[in-house]
């Protein structure tokens, strides 16, 4: 029974996506294997995980493009799998495409104006044009934009129903880092103004930064969810003491009886820290040539919270 | 909760919706096109482009009238003494170009009408009777007969010189008596020239490629810009995404139909009339061509060999169909073949519509096209997968 009206999971009616044991298979392959997770009003929540993880599958379940194969998926607590539902669910989510691009000869406005038309209201395409920063690109064809603008007008479109909730399917690949960090402007003035997002990325430093939740997708599956802190706090392992340049020759020249030392990228000397240990380590530390190098404590990242559930590294392009 | 609250919900603009999405996708095919260079050029200039080409190449740069004569009156193989000095006296006024038709040419009009459409040249026939020289040295009453279309332009002036010169030839042959007597026929010809019979063709040609490129364009490249993703996110339906491409098509089939009869009519005094046909085949044009584009793009799913695929399936289509020559010279297989191209029945519903003035013809053409029409328009519609990949 839908007669267009929401029917929430009882209890968990601030969940503007709730998301339980749901699966797809693409024949034999098991793109999505029974996850689970929510998004609370006016969250960002990242999905983070390598190419191929399941990321596109789960959110265009959710954007009701693809069927899920088990399980169960709500969408401001419509059904994504009943038919009258996902005709309001379409009224209500904005979406920005892996890959989105706009129409090539359509100016930037008239492209707002275009998919505004689908639905019944939409907001001002220059209020929208302001949001993202193109305001004197307003009148420019699309295909004369670069990579980053484009990608802008990609942001405007898919808030031009002024969306419950705004899916970004990897929002910044393939930009370059000024571009990325415009994107992630705007996708803070979003919070800012208590949007709920859904967003997808290969970047961990980009989860790190933008999400107040984020889960982690391995496989079709979800390795570990949490605030950023959280994951980081529980398995992101020990903080690091990095000595930069100090090469092979500095190992030699480490003080005896510290942890395990190893030299990573162009001879940086990384030491593992225990709880307490610091003081003593870089008092030892004074005693060697390498007292003059310079010193610091990195905390663990995401990156690193990956590596340690998986045993692998995301690549830049996200293998 | 407010959300958004900095941007001006209040300032969203309501909409009748259904129709005004379909208007906006024709709107946006439509500025795409106009916006394109390339666009304007493959359906606006190119086919002008080809009209002009085609009508120099076969049109006669001569002023003088075109006339077929069939002299059936000969002894042997050779023509008899007066029927020849008939043939002369015609051929000392200048005024014609003078076309001669073998006498054993048992239907000489119907091989006047594709000779005169092939050479874009006047359909007019004059024939010397066998027996002409006979009656006139007997009875001295010879007939001749010429066939001409009353609405030919040529037509008065033609026959005053044809009947001043046969005057002043029964004259040398016997000054008082009025001994050969011309009989005007009338045919309804509409005095097909090769150019009235191309420009029909050239539209069909026109509307065959924006209507599969087109498509093409729009479900092939806009999948791989994700543009149809976008839209299917939205309220938009599958439907009123192809109704709006199909509403666009009809728009563009028009502006083609109506710049190139009018430039055929400015340039070459080609006469057509639009009628019910012409716009049932429009409007089957406008179906069919962009649903064999959307089955192709359905099965070859990248954009750019699909365009192969529209080239590889448009350009043979263009010939076989009768484009630029009459089928009647193509090759027996090559008819056949043709009797399975799509566009052989608009081109011919084309001219039957247009130009021959044969509304019988015009309309099994309109119909078998308006069924194909409905065949690959529902075929690529089913094929075409709006939402899952
Ligand atoms: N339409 C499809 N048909 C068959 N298999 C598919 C289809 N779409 C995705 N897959 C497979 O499902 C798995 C998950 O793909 P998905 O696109 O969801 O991953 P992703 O996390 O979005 O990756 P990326 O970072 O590359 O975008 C992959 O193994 C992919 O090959
Ligand atoms: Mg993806």
């Amino acid at each position: 029974m839908s007669n267009g009206q929401p029917t929430p999971f009882p209890g968990q009616s601030d969940k503007i996506v709730q998301v339980e044991n749901l699966s797809k298979k693409y024949g034999d392959n098991v793109a999505v294997n029974g996850i689970s997770f929510s998004l609370t009003k006016g969250e960002v929540f990242a999905f983070l995980g390598p190419n191929g993880a399941g990321k596109t599958t789960t959110v265009e379940i959710l954007e009701c493009l693809r069927n899920p194969t088990g399980g169960q998926a709500k969408v401001l607590g419509y059904d994504v799998s009943k038919r009258s539902d996902q005709a309001e669910i379409r009224k209500r989510i904005g979406v920005l495409p892996q890959d989105f691009n706009a129409i090539d000869r359509l100016t930037v406005r008239e492209n707002i104006n275009y998919f505004g038309a689908m639905f019944k209201h939409q907001l001002d395409a220059d209020k929208l044009i302001e949001l993202v920063d193109l305001k004197d690109k307003r009148d420019e064809q699309f295909k004369k934009l670069s990579g980053g603008l484009k990608q802008r007008v990609g942001l405007a479109v898919s808030l031009v129903n002024d969306p419950d909730v705004v899916f970004l399917d990897e929002p910044t690949t393939g930009l370059d880092p000024r571009a990325r960090r415009d994107v992630w402007g705007v996708v803070e003035r979003l919070r800012s103004q208590g949007k709920t997002v859904f967003l997808t990325t290969h970047y961990m430093d980009e989860a790190e930064y933008l999400a107040d939740i984020v889960s982690i997708i391995d496989h079709g599956q979800i390795i570990a969810s949490g605030t950023p802190d959280q994951l980081i706090d529980t398995h992101g392992g020990k903080k690091t003491l990095i000595i930069r340049d100090a090469g092979e020759e500095g190992l030699k020249q480490l003080p005896t009886g510290l942890p395990k030392a190893e030299l990573r990228n162009a001879g940086d000397i990384a030491i593992p820290l225990n709880n307490g240990e610091l003081t003593n380590i870089l008092m030892s530390l004074g005693q060697t040539p390498l007292h003059d190098k310079e010193i610091e404590v990195r905390r663990p990242t995401l990156d690193d919270v990956f590596l340690n559930l998986t045993g692998r590294r995301v690549s830049e392009e996200g293998n | 909760m407010t959300y958004f609250s900095t941007l001006p919900v209040v300032e969203s603009r309501r909409r009748e919706t259904r129709m005004s999405r379909i208007i906006t996708i024709i709107n946006g095919h439509f500025k795409s096109w106009y916006r394109s260079k390339s666009n304007i050029f493959w359906t606006i200039a190119f086919p002008l482009l080809l009209i002009v080409l085609f009508g120099a190449i076969f049109g006669s740069g001569s002023t003088k009238f075109d006339l077929y004569v069939q002299n059936q009156d000969l002894s042997g193989n050779t023509p008899t003494y007066l029927s020849g000095q008939y043939v002369s006296a015609l051929s000392n006024t200048t005024a014609f170009n003078l076309h001669m038709v073998a006498a054993e040419q048992t239907n000489p009009l119907s091989y006047v009408k594709d000779d005169a459409q092939l050479h874009n040249r006047g359909q007019r026939l004059l024939v010397i009777p066998l027996g002409f020289q006979t009656v006139l040295n007997t009875t001295h009453q010879a007939k001749i007969q010429l066939y001409m279309d009353q609405t030919d332009q040529a037509s008065a002036s033609l026959a005053g010189i044809v009947n001043a010169a046969t005057v002043s030839y029964a004259a040398h042959l016997s000054p008082t008596t009025d001994n050969v007597n011309v009989q005007q026929v009338g045919i309804v010809t509409k005095n097909i020239r090769y150019i009235d019979f191309f420009i029909p063709g050239v539209i069909g040609m026109t509307l065959l490629t924006t209507g599969v490129f087109g498509a093409v364009n729009t479900n092939g490249r806009y999948r791989e810009l994700k543009i149809i993703k976008k839209l299917a996110t939205t309220p938009l339906s599958k439907l009123e995404w192809i109704l709006g491409m199909v509403g666009y098509q009809m728009i563009l089939a028009t502006i083609s139909l109506v710049v190139i009869l009018f430039f055929g009519y400015a340039i070459f005094g080609v006469t057509a009339t639009i009628d019910i046909y012409t716009v049932g085949l429009v409007v089957a044009a406008a179906l069919l061509f962009p649903g064999i584009g959307m089955v192709l793009a359905n099965f070859v799913k990248e954009a750019e060999s699909a365009d192969a695929a529209a080239n590889a399936i448009t350009f043979p289509m263009m010939f076989l169909a009768g484009t630029f020559w009459p089928r009647e010279t193509l090759p027996d297989i090559m008819k056949i073949i043709a009797n399975f191209m799509p566009l052989t029945y608009v081109n011919d519903g084309l001219r039957d519509a247009l130009i021959y003035a044969e509304p019988a013809q015009a309309l099994t053409n309109t119909i078998i096209a308006l069924g194909l029409a409905a065949f690959f328009i529902v075929l690529g519609s089913l094929l075409m997968n709006w939402k899952e990949e």
